[in-house]
């Protein structure tokens, strides 16, 4: 009988899938992934595609925020970048749709950079406002340069296709969705293991000691706001090619709160969290509705109340979630698969 | 005891799963019903005038089924709150075309009507809302967009108008002061140029979201020398811009378009409301219109005061009911009901009369904008009263 995870030799312990029922687990999730998009109808692949975008959004936020300790209130103005980069370069210059996605993550990655210059004098709340200011400024940017952006109006995106097939279809577009989350969550695991990675997170743990310890600070913030917007950007880029049309309405400072919420909810500096997040907080409200939907009916006068119970109870299962385990789902998950591992010899 | 925590968390997660297969599979409809889609704001930032407006959606429906329905067929309404956010009216959007299989489609706002226009033509399903952008008037950019309100754009044209009729000078500066995004913005190209080439002058100011005061917005509009102040923004900030203006003592006449043409505006602006002009596509139920009568016969059933419920639950009742009155035309002419025979038969749509509750509507097969003419009311004692009669831009 085990009684704990004991490696013998260095490379299992450093092996990302450490325990053979990881490595199970890992296999029913591939196969759940493939199997799903035939057997779900167009509601259910919304839903997987909007998860799949936010767990990129969130991945890239996490990376910033959660590993590096860097808080961004820019996310919905980085994601728009992304979206009206991937959207500009589609409608007015007829790149195609497949190429624009990586030119617009380089964009954005480079915008995101720039704005991640007063990181290096700003910590804590005080970045967060020079984040907000982000935010505000490229919103601003958008509504206002109608030389480029054609202000406010909707940007229109032609349709997607590849080898002739029109891509923007839930079904084709999860396979768009899939491909990409998939190199994101492979790309992030592994950022971690990296030189790199661990410069981010001791920056994240002491800044100082990371800067005594050698690690180039200046750069390092620099890069980490890169990278997390080079993500950011391909989430924003995806909306812009699933749902053919870009508007700032989409990317306000509420994107950038909601994001926060994913990564906390799910997890800060945890990659899986970040997914578990995505998923929680685009299934809660959409199962809340269901769930009103199928009891409004039943009990009189409930209908008229109910948006604001599903908003309450909304509201109520996060702060719940964070009362009791305050390192997000990604920690509750981890709970109990540790809990059942050791099953019935915990402690 | 830690056990037991576990156990209990299992279980919750469990019964999470188990709720996602279930959610789709509740409602047991007959073949005969015909379905339709709605999104609300009941909760987020337009919940104001969209919980009216979904009463409006919601009550037609069941007055409609209690008459009968339409050819003898029940009308069943999906709809659900979605808190003004463009994803959530993308998740019930397509939970209701693919799921429940509805042929046409209510909206509310200018974000999710912008967002689902390219879904909504690929899927073949006719959409309405609240929306009065011109942008969705095109059939080339917006082929099953509808609209039964007459446009932002054609309520700035007739503001213009009346500002130019009105005016000491004849060539009046018109300052609108908007909203600051796509709903704000959409009328000023199109009223600067009518502007134009009638004499006059339109300047653009946006109002900045949550603001408290205007005292900065109307001192641009004091330099201007603007002689006219036409808001294209909600009730709130509308009530709090004419109350900045009585405070600064400025003799500019305002006029409302219509998202701040409600008894909203008045009971939340008080005193500084009076003299206030609203350009109106609906009728207020004031105005006792012969198409008000049975919206009021309804609401007095269901012990309701159409008074109170106000213009916007007018609005909603009578968007539905034209989305029904095609439906009834399809099924008249022996087709199915789909969404390509719904749009075929408001294109059709000319002069369709609301009771007076609007001007006649009039879609055509290269303009969906049916609308074309409204009332300018005026506030005087605290009420809404009309000052001409439908009028329409040149």
């Amino acid at each position: 009988m085990e009684s704990g995870v004991f490696h013998t030799t260095y490379a299992s312990d450093m092996a990302l899938r450490r325990t053979p029922l990881m490595r199970l687990r890992l296999i029913v999730v591939v196969v759940f992934l493939l199997v799903f998009p035939f057997v779900a109808n167009g509601y259910q692949l919304t839903l997987a595609n909007q998860i799949g975008i936010y767990a990129i959004g969130a991945i890239g936020l996490n990376i910033l925020t959660g590993f590096t300790g860097q808080i961004s209130l820019g996310q919905g103005a980085f994601m728009a970048v992304g979206a009206y980069s991937s959207g500009l370069l589609a409608a007015r210059m007829g790149m195609p749709w497949w190429l624009t996605i990586p030119v617009a993550c380089t964009v954005t990655a480079a915008v995101g950079a720039v704005f991640g210059i007063p990181s290096l004098r700003l910590k804590g709340l005080y970045l967060a406002i020079a984040t907000l200011a982000a935010q505000q400024i490229i919103q601003w940017l958008i509504t206002n340069w109608r030389g480029l952006t054609g202000g406010v109006e909707a940007l229109v995106v032609p349709t997607p296709e590849l080898f002739g097939l029109r891509m923007s279809t839930n079904f084709r577009f999860y396979w768009v969705v899939l491909f990409f989350a998939t190199l994101t969550t492979i790309f992030a695991v592994n950022l971690f293991r990296t030189k790199i990675g661990r410069a981010f997170i001791a920056i994240r743990d002491q800044d100082i000691a990371a800067e005594v310890m050698g690690v180039d600070i200046f750069r390092y913030k620099l890069l980490a706001f890169a990278t997390s917007s080079f993500f950011v950007g391909l989430s924003g880029a995806l909306v812009a090619q699933w749902r053919g049309i870009v508007n700032y309405e989409r990317f306000t400072i509420e994107t950038s709160i909601f994001f926060l919420a994913v990564i906390i909810i799910g997890g800060l500096g945890s990659v899986a969290g970040s997914i578990y997040g995505a998923i929680f907080m685009t299934l809660l409200p959409a199962i809340l509705t269901n769930l009103g939907g199928a009891v409004g009916g039943s009990i009189p006068g409930l209908a008229g109340i109910l948006p604001f119970i599903q908003q309450g109870v909304f509201g109520l299962t996060i702060v719940l979630f964070l009362i009791f385990e305050p390192e997000g789902i990604a920690k509750i998950w981890k709970n109990v698969k540790d809990y059942f591992r050791l099953w019935p010899f915990s402690y | 005891m830690l056990a037991r925590r576990w156990l209990s968390m299992v279980l919750v997660l469990g019964s999470v799963l188990l709720l996602i297969g279930c959610g789709g599979a509740e409602p047991e409809a007959s073949e005969e019903t015909i379905k339709i889609g709605a999104v609300y704001d009941l909760t987020g930032a337009t919940a104001d005038v969209g919980t009216p407006y979904a009463d409006g959606i919601r009550d037609y429906v069941r007055w409609l089924n209690g008459q009968g329905g339409v050819g003898g067929r029940q009308i069943e309404l999906f709809g659900a709150d979605y808190a003004y956010t463009v994803d959530q009216a993308e998740q019930l959007y397509s939970q209701y075309v693919s799921q429940e299989g509805v042929v046409a489609f209510q909206g509310w706002g200018t974000g999710d009507t912008e967002a689902l226009r390219g879904r909504v033509a690929e899927d073949e399903i006719p959409y309405m809302s609240a929306s009065y952008s011109a942008g969705m008037q095109s059939p080339d950019d917006a082929p099953y967009n509808f609209l039964v309100g007459t446009t932002y754009s054609d309520q700035f044209r007739i503001a213009i108008d009346y500002a130019i009729e009105n005016s000491a000078s004849g060539s009046p500066t018109i300052a609108l002061l908007h909203h600051d995004s796509p709903f704000g913005q959409s009328p000023l190209e199109d009223g600067r140029a009518y502007a134009e080439s009638h004499g006059a002058e339109v300047i653009g100011i946006s109002m900045p979201g949550g603001a408290t005061d205007y005292t900065a917005e109307l001192t641009q509009v004091q330099g201007a020398g603007a002689e006219f102040i036409v808001i294209q923004n909600v009730s709130s900030p509308a009530a709090t811009l004419v109350k900045d203006v009585d405070r600064l003592g400025m003799d500019s006449q305002v006029i409302c378009l219509n998202w701040c043409t409600d008894e909203l505006f008045v009971s939340l602006a008080g005193g500084a409301a009076e003299g206030v002009i609203g350009a109106s596509p609906f009728a207020f139920p004031s105005s006792g219109v012969a198409g008000l009568e049975e919206i009021r016969e309804y609401a007095e059933s269901q012990n309701k005061n159409l008074d109170e419920l106000g213009v916007h639950y007018v609005q909603g009742w009578t968007t539905m009911a034209v989305m029904t009155e095609a439906i009834s035309r399809v099924l008249d002419a022996g087709d199915e009901v789909t969404g390509p025979n719904i749009r075929a038969q408001l294109e059709q749509m000319s002069g369709f009369e609301t009771g007076g509750i609007t001007s006649p509507l009039t879609f055509t097969s290269d303009d969906h904008a049916g609308n074309k003419a409204l009332v300018l009311y005026q506030v005087q004692d605290g009420l809404w009263v009309p000052l001409t009669d439908y009028v329409s831009a040149e």
